[in-house]
């Protein structure tokens, strides 16, 4: 039973995890129907720019957080505005291949200017060892639990009450209605970006707190595709409850059958439920019409 | 029928012509031409490197098919490949059989691996598939990695060199004809697929599935053949990888393999075997020119000392460059340069 | 339109960059290297490549080999079997007579090959399977295998609990360097009749950001034998620190050095290192030469830089030593004639940060044995002088 709760914990927390570095995926796919292949490469630069910041240039924690937000978002609106925008009504794969090289371009560029030396992250997370209800865990995890929380109370708010969070809504349902009706959906992309980088943001630091800051950093970009598909590709809620189940399995595969089993089974998961519910658990299910 | 005024046909069969003027069948004659002399005249790094871009065209052309003239949009090259080349590497190190009975082999089994996994084509469509190939991509290579018993696991396996009739091609010079023999068979193969009913209810489906439905093509049928037959060429590109490399690891079939190869054809053109021939040209040859520029710089230069990140830097930029202002690629880019000349001093 | 051109100009550019090359006159010595700078293992592959580089530096900077200097031809492959695989392709038409690999991937993959083309290949790979020549004649590498310091550290543990029943689990990273020394582990056990348990189900996901669920399968463990690189090396110390696992982490070659010690945090502490190279703060004279070099060239305090600069160092230095001695005897200065010399010449010492290294024609490892080392107060430090199974 102690294994079990361990093992719980243990999943739930990097569910948490990955929740957040897909956040941002769910964002962009919510506001503008792009696949975003480049989102471990925004939690790498999100990363590496406080680490940079804070050790290089000396600022303290708080404000290289800050900075690092300014510097994704001003990423996420330039990737929109040069790439994406030109991409406009090219067909699916395209804009999948654009997003591809782009995370190439961007991996390229963090190990041109900082190398590919792994360093540590500033400890301004507390890692301390809580222990909840019988298992053991890090602060920092408390931490990504509770960033996680506060983000889906957020964005629910966002998206149920705010102007913008409606007419982010109303662009990702038709965007020739939200054009009649006023809202500029260049405006809506820009700022789904601008929050698409802030997540990565936050989910770099939450990451490199725990293996550092290298390239390792942004293989969990792969990791996000099982979670957003379980979960739904437009759903923030879906986003949380598919880091969950995929953090739980790979926690409890690899704790009770180890052998490597648990690097495989999010993308088993994935086919799965591709096959029974292919819009994923809170996904939209997309009518096509001729 | 070519005259002043433009190109006509009076029959189905001219029509249907590969060729159509006599410049055509000129550049086709120079082009054979240089392909048959470059191996004389390349050096052994570059002779290898032309080996790389045969194999590389075959599987191109294979994923075009796929991709670009049926599209069902396909991340899993690197485990079909895999799955070619593991086949064939099977058959070569656990019988005696011949090395064409090993192909064989690997384009069969590659065809209905390549086939099961099309099935979530059937109902997933776009963005999901894409996402269920790359899931497929991930679970091949695992499955190559811990499937010790059939393929060594995470050791390589090393092949004999492979001998036929008697003949055992040795080096890179020898391995060019045959890799050259069998992407022409490749070539000359999906050309023609395109000028049957199935090449033709493939691009019905790409173009517009539900239509295509309403006029009596079963798509479940097509779209499981696409990936088959697809998989059947990539599987022959698995097994002249297997036999001319002679040692296989899973490295080599990982999820960058996928996504050089779509970037093959991205760059060459969607749609077009010409454009796969490009497209496998150019992504293959650019890197491997950057390294030999990296030997000859100093080793203070950013080319030496940052090299992978360069190469990747390059890559990407490629792909996010042509797509943003050539979508169509190296083969529209060259109709266009065709065209310039041929409607000179007008402009369309 | 504007931009493609921007592209073409940049590569033009390059090109042009190129042609600053020197020219030397005396016929330099060709040596291939093949790095990981940037791949899975780089986190060790950065510092000891730049040892490798650090050490022709040296020997070229003092006139190289009796006039010749040493040319290296190099690539950073990223740990990737197909592009090293590439770059072997190219190196063995450009002249060179040996080559100092990387990883245990493609010194696997080659060992056939460098066979067939009659070149050294001195790796950093130690997998014992690389260490007969009777399989690869053409493969050395100048430490301890994987499986010998497997073995180390088993005797270590049972010499630690004499008598007594202990639980061993290795936690080893998923890849033929990883699982290199599972299966001599488990024999030496048998063989020796050891009163221990011996778990191999903790595979370390290469890329892997938590071990808690491995962990926690082995919690109950009294020792961890880690058989990976200092990243996730320290990673998985901190997640057993944070289980409060009471298993002692023993790590290998690897993964016992500088950086886990800053990475690994508080939990550290403790953790004993099985490091054939020691560590940059022990007191002997071979250390001197590598610091003095990485000083002057701007590299530097050796702590930082870490012990496999070192590493990189001296097995590059095992290699010159090889082609000095055919130098010496006056003759060509070729693969096969490389391969002798390495196998006859005497033993070399390193000054005290290795055992001497010997090759011999039935035994291509260079070192049988090994210092054992713990982490107290912040630093790794010698707890067994050098120790053979």
């Amino acid at each position: 039973m102690d294994t079990f709760i361990q093992l719980t914990v243990a999943g739930l927390s990097n569910g948490a995890i990955l929740a957040l570095a897909a956040l941002g995926f769910v964002l962009i796919y919510k506001a503008s129907g792009v696949i975003n292949f480049a989102q471990g490469q925004f939690l790498l630069i999100g990363a590496y720019v406080v680490w940079a910041l804070t050790v290089d240039a000396g600022l303290h924690w708080a404000l290289a957080v800050a900075g690092a937000i300014g510097v994704a978002i001003v990423l996420g609106l330039l990737v929109e505005r040069v790439i994406l925008r030109p991409l406009v009504g090219e067909p699916t794969i395209s804009v999948i291949m654009v997003t591809i090289g782009l995370a190439q371009v961007l991996g390229a560029l963090v190990q041109i200017i900082w190398g590919t030396e792994p360093r540590a992250f500033p400890e301004f997370i507390p890692d301390d060892v809580v222990t909840v209800g019988g298992a053991r865990m890090g602060e920092n995890r408390l931490w990504a639990l509770g960033l996680v929380v506060l983000a889906l109370v957020v964005f629910a708010v966002f998206f149920q009450r705010s102007r913008y969070g409606i007419a982010m809504r109303a662009v990702a349902d038709d965007q020739q209605a939200a054009l009649t009706m006023g809202i500029s959906v260049r405006r809506t992309f820009a700022l789904a970006w601008a929050l698409a980088g802030v997540s990565a943001v936050v989910g770099g630091i939450l990451i490199a707190n725990l293996i550092g800051v290298s390239g390792e950093v942004s293989n969990i970009g792969l990791l996000v595709f099982p979670v957003v598909i379980v979960g739904g590709l437009d759903s923030v809620p879906g986003a949380v409850v598919g880091g969950a189940i995929i953090g739980l399995l790979t926690a409890y595969t690899g704790g009770y059958l180890g052998g490597g089993l648990d690097a495989v089974i999010p993308y088993v998961a994935l086919v799965a439920i591709l096959l029974v519910k292919p819009y994923g658990l809170f996904g939209e299910v997309r009518i096509e019409r001729v | 029928m070519a005259t002043t005024t433009g190109v006509y046909h009076t029959s189905y069969r001219a029509d249907l012509a590969l060729r159509h003027t006599r410049l055509e069948y000129v550049r086709l004659a120079l082009a054979l031409a240089v392909v048959a002399a470059l191996p004389f005249y390349a050096s052994p790094f570059w002779l290898h490197v032309l080996d790389q871009i045969g194999i590389a065209v075959i599987g191109a052309i294979g994923l075009n098919i796929l991709v670009g003239y049926t599209g069902q949009i396909s991340l899993g090259q690197g485990g079909f490949l895999a799955v070619g080349a593991y086949s064939a590497g099977v058959v070569a190190t656990k019988s005696d059989l011949s090395p064409l009975v090993g192909v064989l082999v690997a384009v069969l089994v590659t065809a209905v691996v390549g086939a099961f996994f099309g099935l979530p084509a059937l109902r997933l469509k776009g963005l999901y598939l894409a996402i269920a190939t790359l899931a497929s991509q991930q679970i091949i290579v695992w499955l190559i990695v811990h499937w010790d018993f059939l393929t060594g696991g995470v050791d390589a396996i090393v092949l004999e060199p492979a001998t036929v009739f008697g003949w055992t091609p040795t080096g890179d010079f020898d391995w060019y004809w045959v890799i050259v023999g069998f992407a022409a068979l490749a070539t000359i193969t999906a050309t023609n697929l395109f000028r049957t009913g199935v090449g033709r209810a493939f691009v019905a489906i790409r173009d517009h599935d539900i239509a295509a439905e309403v006029i009596g093509l079963d798509p479940a049928r097509y779209k499981v053949l696409a990936f088959a037959v697809s998989s059947a060429f990539v599987g022959l590109a698995g097994a002249l990888t297997a036999y001319w490399t002679q040692i296989l690891t899973w490295e080599r079939f990982t999820l960058d393999v996928s996504i050089l190869y779509l970037a093959m054809i991205i760059v060459g053109g969607l749609g077009s075997v010409a454009g796969s021939i490009y497209g496998a040209a150019f992504m293959i040859a650019i890197p491997a020119y950057l390294d030999q520029l990296s030997l000859r710089v100093s080793a203070e230069s950013i080319l030496a000392t940052d090299l992978p990140a360069i190469k990747l830097l390059i890559f990407g930029l490629t792909i996010v460059l042509f797509l943003v202002f050539e979508p169509r690629g190296l083969a529209r880019i060259w109709q266009r340069a065709k065209d310039y000349l041929r409607l000179w001093p007008f402009r369309y | 339109m504007k931009l493609r051109i921007g592209a073409v100009a940049l590569v033009l550019a390059l090109t042009l960059v190129a042609g600053a090359q020197s020219r030397s006159t005396a016929p330099a010595i060709k040596i291939g290297a093949i790095f990981d700078r940037s791949g899975a293992t780089s986190d060790v592959g950065v510092p000891y490549s730049d040892g490798v580089l650090a050490y022709i530096a040296s020997v070229n900077s003092k006139g190289g080999v009796k006039g010749r200097k040493i040319q290296l031809l190099s690539q950073d492959t990223g740990y990737n079997v197909a592009r090293s695989e590439a770059f072997y392709q190219q190196l063995r038409t450009s002249g060179i007579v040996a080559i100092s690999g990387w990883a245990t991937a493609d010194t696997e993959a080659f060992k056939a090959r460098v066979a067939a083309d009659r070149l050294p290949y001195v790796s950093a790979s130690y997998a014992e399977s690389v260490a007969n020549p009777s399989d690869t004649p053409y493969n050395f590498f100048i430490a301890p295998s994987y499986s010998q310091q497997m073995r180390i550290a088993l005797k270590w543990i049972s010499r630690q609990n004499p008598g007594q029943q202990v639980k061993v689990a290795v936690c080893y990273s998923d890849s033929p360097f990883g699982r290199s020394p599972l299966e001599d582990g488990k024999r030496y056990i048998e063989s020796k009749r050891l009163p221990m348990s011996y778990d191999t189900q903790c595979a370390m996901r290469p890329g892997g950001t938590d071990f808690t669920a491995q962990l926690t399968r082995i919690r109950d463990s009294d020792y961890i034998i880690v058989q990976n690189t200092s990243a996730p090396a320290s990673t998985l110390a901190k997640d057993a620190a944070r289980l409060g696992m009471r298993a002692r982490i023993v790590l290998l070659n690897w993964a016992a050095d500088e950086l886990f010690v800053t990475l690994a945090g508080a939990a550290r502490a403790g953790a004993v290192g099985i490091q054939p190279f020691g560590t940059t703060a022990l007191k002997v004279p071979g250390l001197k030469a590598p610091t003095q070099w990485l000083q002057s060239h701007g590299g530097g305090s050796i702590h930082r830089k870490g012990i496999h600069y070192v590493q990189g160092w001296y097995t590059t230095a095992v290699l010159i030593a090889a082609i000095r001695r055919v130098v010496a005897q006056n003759e060509d200065v070729n693969g096969p004639n490389i391969k002798t010399a390495l196998e006859t010449m005497p033993a070399i010492g390193t000054g005290g940060v290795t055992a001497s290294i010997k090759f011999s024609k039935s035994y291509h490892a260079g070192q049988r044995g090994s210092r054992i080392f713990q982490v107290t107060r912040g630093r790794f430090r010698q707890i067994a002088p050098l120790t053979t199974p």
